[in-house]
């Protein structure tokens, strides 16, 4: 049986008006399908996006430094400041003149030259001054372990050997000799604890006190410290 | 008994020693220090000893009283040590020692603005040389150096509410309290 091209072709074009019109409709289904989809899916991602960015950014201070510069694997910052408020919502403020913090963990942070203002308090502060010492993002304590003055505004001088500082509680340990000298009076120990913010202090194992009761009563400053706060 | 305790009225003694004077320093060592800002005090406690001048001064614990002066923020900071000393008091076995007299008592206070030294336990015991007090209580007048001492309460088991004096006639020191 011959088939005539033609009619072969239009039954040919029947079979293909078939399958072209079914292409279409599966395509107009396709794009009805993705009219609905894809915005729903770009508000998906939007909202998703907000959601990671804001549980994502660390809860520790951020630290505000003048420049930096990446090297052998460690951030250097130069004279980073970094500021808060302790728990009865009090400012304190640490700067130091350089910060290295090693990428693979950076919550530890070597500060050297460091200048930290502690409030006692209501008009009374203490300025920490040390060579270096390690400072804990996440904790926010400070770990001093060489020699380090602490002066107060009420004229105290403490020399001590080393200290721990938790700058959130106001608390600070040393379990190194400590000397602090104020007007008419010094105390030496083998170790001291201040907590509530130097409401209390605690000296431990071989403590000294010196009083000179005229130099008390008349209150003249200390000879040897500097008289206020730098 | 009123009668009784005027009958143990304890004997009026010149004490030259038990003196202690504003002007010297004073040197205290402890095994521990806590200064509390808030509460105006300072303890030291462990083998508590304070030097000032001849005086020298033992007890297991001793609590310093800073005054609270009125102003908010105060003279000086009971830390710094130089907010004026309200009055001292001494715990656990006290042993009071100045040049030749020797007072030992459970308690005691001293009381900075009046100067007055009160030693009082179950057995306070005054000596000077091989002269001996014993009472109840010890009052000394530090400025003059006076002490008095007290018999227990009557019927106390420590004493009969009278004091117990003994006194070595041909001792050495010129005190020589009579009674």
């Amino acid at each position: 049986m011959t088939v005539d091209p033609a009619a072969h072709s239009a039954i040919a074009t029947g079979h293909d008006l078939r399958a072209a019109f079914e292409r279409a409709r599966k395509h107009s289904l396709r794009v009805r399908f993705l009219k609905g989809a894809l915005p729903l899916l770009a508000a998906l991602m939007a909202v998703g996006f907000v959601g990671y960015s804001y549980f994502v950014t660390p809860a520790s201070v951020a630290v505000v430094t003048d420049g930096s510069a990446y090297s052998d694997g460690k951030l250097v910052m130069a004279n980073p400041k970094l500021e808060g408020f302790t728990k009865d919502s009090r400012p304190y403020k640490m700067t130091a003149s350089r910060a290295v913090q090693d990428v693979k963990n950076e919550g530890i942070v070597q500060l050297e030259g460091i200048a930290a203002k502690l409030p006692i308090d209501k008009d009374n502060w203490a300025m920490v001054d040390a060579p270096h010492g390690t400072y804990d993002r996440e904790k926010n304590t400070l770990d001093i372990t060489s020699d380090m003055v602490i002066t107060t505004a009420d004229g105290m001088v403490a020399k001590l050997k080393s200290a721990f500082l938790d700058m959130a509680s106001g608390g600070m340990k040393t379990n190194d000799p400590i000397d602090i000298e104020t007007k008419g009076a010094r105390i030496t120990s083998d170790s001291m604890t201040i907590l509530e913010n130097g409401k209390v202090l605690v000296f431990e194992n071989r403590v000294r006190m010196n009083i000179d009761p005229t130099r008390l009563k008349s209150g003249e400053d200390v000879s040897g410290g500097q008289d206020g706060v730098q | 008994q009123d009668k009784a305790a005027q009958d143990g009225k304890g004997a009026q003694g010149r004490l030259q020693g038990l003196s202690l004077s504003g002007k010297d320093p004073i040197q205290i060592e402890s095994d521990k220090l806590e200064v509390r800002e808030s509460d105006s005090v300072a303890i030291f406690s462990g083998n508590v000893t304070v030097v000032q001048g001849p005086t020298l001064l033992k007890a297991g614990k001793m609590t310093v009283y800073y005054a609270k002066d009125g102003k908010e923020n105060g003279g000086g900071s009971a830390a710094t040590g130089s907010a004026n000393i309200d009055r001292l008091e001494v715990d656990d076995k006290v042993y009071v020692k100045s040049n030749t007299q020797v007072a030992t008592g459970d308690r005691g206070t001293f009381d900075m603005k009046s100067e007055v030294l009160v030693l009082s336990g179950k057995e306070v015991v005054l000596s000077e040389g091989s002269n001996v007090l014993v009472g109840c209580k010890l009052t000394v007048q530090m400025k003059s150096g006076e002490a008095q001492v007290d018999g227990c309460k009557k019927g106390s088991d420590a004493g009969n509410g009278r004091v117990m004096m003994s006194i070595t006639p041909n001792s050495t020191s010129g005190a020589g309290q009579k009674k």
